[in-house]
């Protein structure tokens, strides 16, 4: 793969967006049935056969109909569809990802490619559990498989893992190269209290050379704006924030981490230029709907409305891959800690991540019941994460009196 | 540090390294409502919202590839928007398949965009559904994420479900059977599955006709020559003395020959009540290939027997042999049909009751024409010989159709199904 194509594609994505907010854009609860005045009113858009993206798509698609038995054929229908669900957060493609390979997960055993996939399926839909016992069952027949070993280590630091990470990171650097060890080392240590290191380990590995796909270099600069944050370089953070969305403009993820450190700094109106043109996505919108109400914005009434139904209509299919996100919405913005301290413990069962830990101890405080927050205690206090935000909650938690008392006590009875 | 190729291959999946790879947006839903009819039992009104982001992946809707899906675009897709969605939807009553017809389209917009709103009747013809099941496929080889939430509203009582491809079934008891009310309606359903079912009406047809007449031998003399010679060849006397002849005369009167046809349809309906019984209850089993093929045969057999009678008395057997066979060709209509052991005695008793309610008034029908018409040549020429041999021919062409699942062309127009 060259490098310039995939710039290119994102960029096209970019635009795609673009269009979608000029076009359509629907508040709050489901309108009831109506005929449209005419026939040429826009109803709704769907990615364009101008996106390049698309095009590759309905080649690579026209290439599997043509041979539907070849496995290589629907891996890479199924790797675009997931990358394209990754990039713009549309999980409408994850299924359509799971409906292609879908197929070769009912063989016995199903292809270990077929299965890796499926895999990352599943660590998208946050089916950590699940994913993390395919991934062993990888391991055991191919245990000099890279790609698992990454997915491993991934969803072990999200599940708070750090043994199993640092297992996964080890055999991923004997078999996946310096690079990508390093890589996974790092993180591993921006999240286990040694920052400073994490920092020095990607400072090595910062310039990937040019064969790199962009979301490589884009991924590197990500994960040196987080640690950056983390020992509270925030001038260095915001530059590396802003070079990972130079490689891939509009990436979900990173347009969520950037808004929320800019959400953190006080800078409101930057997060509204930042994801006005991605409200299609959920998490985007959030972050525009907490810059709204940090502005006292007039329009934050109806988009916390709108908000809270977008959630609603996920409730009602049972999907719960958010419960961060809606414990968040929910104690900041519907200022009700008694739920958002419900849906953080739920959450807390899935994963464990910094951004899980801020919003459980947060969440606790607010409805006064800081004991509650007692399991996020013990993790930190194995890992010794260094997070400004979510150290400085916790030193809350355990100076709160009350119910924390009794733990306190036994922290200091212990020292 | 440089970025090889060996990584290059590993980093392609692995962007998942960032501490959380979420995807923000909902995943594919469509939003299912039925309700009740309160004007009639036997229908639910449907109204079925799908994303036109959904069907824009299936369904070539976005005709001119501009990425913005139009009204224009949508209502011209009405008529394969209806059928792609309706033919992955099951809706049973009592575990009776009830029809589905769309009736309307219309837009709504849900918190992701736009949605094709499909109105449709379920018509459970058969049943007054106290016992709602409904299977959803929608997009299950597409999208195995895809959820369909459905909400049912029942006697002014609601119920939903989110299903999808592990759990694509709901069920939910909607209302009291009213037994009688379902008495009568498989009792009309029986009414009209023997008046509509081609070869069951030929089958009885072929033994009603030679009713009026009587198998005389030659040497009985009597009513020779009033009628025409059918048997051995038409009219011919000269065989040889060791052969019998035989030949058909009028019945002098009405009773005798209505006795007779009152025999063979209770033989009939007593045969194939039992294996309606037993094939809706499951306890038999046959394949439908064999038993639609044995019917087309009886047909065949009964015709046949009015050319070249080899059962001359007791046509009632011919009847009873065949009305076994009848019978679990009738069960085909009610298979699946799921009740509690009251109500479905109720539903079994008044579908055998409407069959033969239904078999009464063809003979109540045909029998007082077929009396007046005894004596006539036309009748026992035309109707009797020629009639039966057509009967014989369509009837054969259903069995080749029927064993070897070859379409004869032109039979469709003549059996429905």
């Amino acid at each position: 793969m060259k490098a310039a194509a995939p710039r290119r594609a994102l960029r096209g994505a970019g635009l795609l967006f673009c269009a979608c907010l000029g076009g359509v854009a629907w508040a709050g609860a489901p309108t009831t049935p109506y005929v449209p005045e005419s026939a040429a009113v826009v109803l709704q858009h769907v990615p364009a056969s101008t996106d390049p993206r698309v095009r590759r798509f309905q080649r690579v698609k026209n290439s599997f109909r043509q041979h539907p038995n070849d496995l290589g054929r629907a891996l890479k229908l199924a790797r675009a569809y997931v990358g394209y669900a990754r990039s713009t957060g549309n999980a409408r493609f994850l299924g359509r990802a799971l409906g292609v390979v879908d197929p070769w997960m009912q063989q016995d055993p199903a292809p270990i490619r077929a299965l890796l996939l499926h895999a990352t399926i599943l660590q998208s839909r946050h089916h950590f559990k699940a994913a993390r016992n395919e991934l062993r069952k990888i391991l055991e027949r191919d245990p000099e498989n890279a790609q698992a070993w990454l997915t491993l280590a991934t969803v072990a630091m999200v599940q708070g893992d750090y043994s199993l990470a640092n297992d996964a990171c080890v055999h991923l650097a004997a078999v996946g190269g310096n690079f990508m060890g390093i890589a996974c080392t790092a993180t591993l240590r921006s999240l286990t209290g040694r920052a400073e290191q994490a920092w020095r380990l990607f400072s090595l590995i910062k310039h990937p050379g040019p064969e790199a796909p962009d979301a490589i270099h884009a991924w590197i600069h990500g994960l040196m704006a987080d640690t950056a944050r983390r020992l509270g370089k925030v001038e260095a953070a915001d530059a590396h924030y802003r070079k990972a969305l130079q490689w891939t403009p509009g990436d979900n993820f990173l347009l969520a981490a950037y808004a929320d450190f800019l959400l953190d700094q006080n800078r409101p109106e930057e997060v509204i230029e930042l994801v006005r043109e991605y409200t299609d996505s959920d998490t985007s919108f959030l972050r525009l709907v907490f810059a709204e109400a940090a502005l006292g914005s007039p329009k934050a009434g109806r988009d916390i409305r709108e908000m809270a139904a977008r959630f609603a209509a996920m409730d009602r299919r049972h999907t719960h891959v958010y419960r961060r996100e809606q414990a968040r919405f929910v104690l900041y913005l519907l200022h009700d800690p008694e739920r958002a301290l419900r849906l953080a413990k739920k959450n807390w069962t899935v994963q464990r991540a910094p951004k899980d830990m801020r919003i459980f101890l947060a969440a606790a405080l607010a409805a006064g019941k800081p004991a509650a927050a007692k399991p996020v205690l013990e993790v930190l206090a194995e890992s010794h994460l260094q997070d400004p935000p979510v150290n400085r909650l916790a030193r809350k938690v355990k100076a709160a009196p009350g119910e924390s008392t009794a733990l306190a006590e036994r922290e200091g009875a212990q020292k | 540090m440089k970025f090889n190729r060996l990584c290059l291959a590993v980093a392609i999946l692995g962007l998942g390294l960032a501490p959380v790879v979420a995807t923000a947006h909902k995943e594919s839903d469509s939003y299912l409502t039925l309700r009740t009819d309160p004007t009639n039992d036997h229908v639910l009104q449907g109204r079925w919202d799908i994303a036109l982001r959904d069907l824009a992946f299936v369904l070539p809707i976005d005709a001119n590839h501009n990425g913005g899906i139009t009204w224009g675009e949508v209502k011209a897709h009405r008529g394969a928007i209806e059928r792609y969605a309706l033919s992955s939807l099951t809706i049973k009553g009592d575990g009776l398949t009830c029809a589905t017809h769309p009736t309307g389209q219309k837009i709504s917009h849900h918190t992701d965009g736009a949605y094709n709103v499909l109105f449709f009747k379920a018509v459970c013809d058969k049943v007054i559904p106290s016992k709602l099941t409904i299977v959803y496929g929608l997009f299950r080889d597409v999208d195995p994420y895809h959820r369909g939430i459905v909400t049912i509203h029942a006697k002014g009582e609601t119920s939903g479900a989110v299903l999808g491809p592990h759990n694509a079934v709901t069920t939910l008891n909607i209302r009291d059977p009213n037994r009688w009310r379902q008495f009568k309606t498989f009792v009309m359903d029986g009414i009209w599955h023997i008046w509509t079912g081609m070869d069951h009406l030929l089958f009885i047809i072929s033994l009603l006709l030679p009713a009026v007449l009587i198998r005389r031998r030659k040497d009985d003399g009597d009513n020779w020559p009033g009628g025409g010679l059918l048997a051995g060849g038409g009219g011919t006397m000269t065989m040889a003395r060791a052969r019998v002849h035989y030949y058909w005369a009028a019945v002098p009167t009405w009773w005798p020959a209505f006795i007779d046809v009152i025999k063979v349809i209770s033989a009939f309906t007593l045969s194939h009540s039992v294996t309606v019984t037993l094939a809706v209850l499951g306890i038999v089993s046959v394949p439908s290939r064999l038993v639609e093929s044995a019917i087309a045969l009886s047909v065949i057999a009964a015709a046949a027997n009015n050319l070249y009678p080899i059962v001359r008395q007791r046509v009632w057997l011919i009847a009873f042999a065949f009305g076994f066979v009848h019978g679990l060709g009738f069960a085909s209509a009610l298979s699946g049909l799921q009740l509690p052991p009251l109500s479905m005695a109720a539903s079994l008793g008044g579908f055998n009751i409407g069959v033969e309610l239904g078999q009464e008034a063809i003979v109540l029908g045909v029998m007082p024409i077929a009396f007046l018409l005894r004596y006539t040549r036309f009748y026992r020429v035309w109707v009797l010989r020629w009639g039966s041999l057509l009967i014989v021919l369509i009837a054969s062409l259903w069995l080749f159709q029927r064993a070897f699942g070859i379409p004869v062309p032109g039979v469709g127009a003549i059996l429905p199904g």
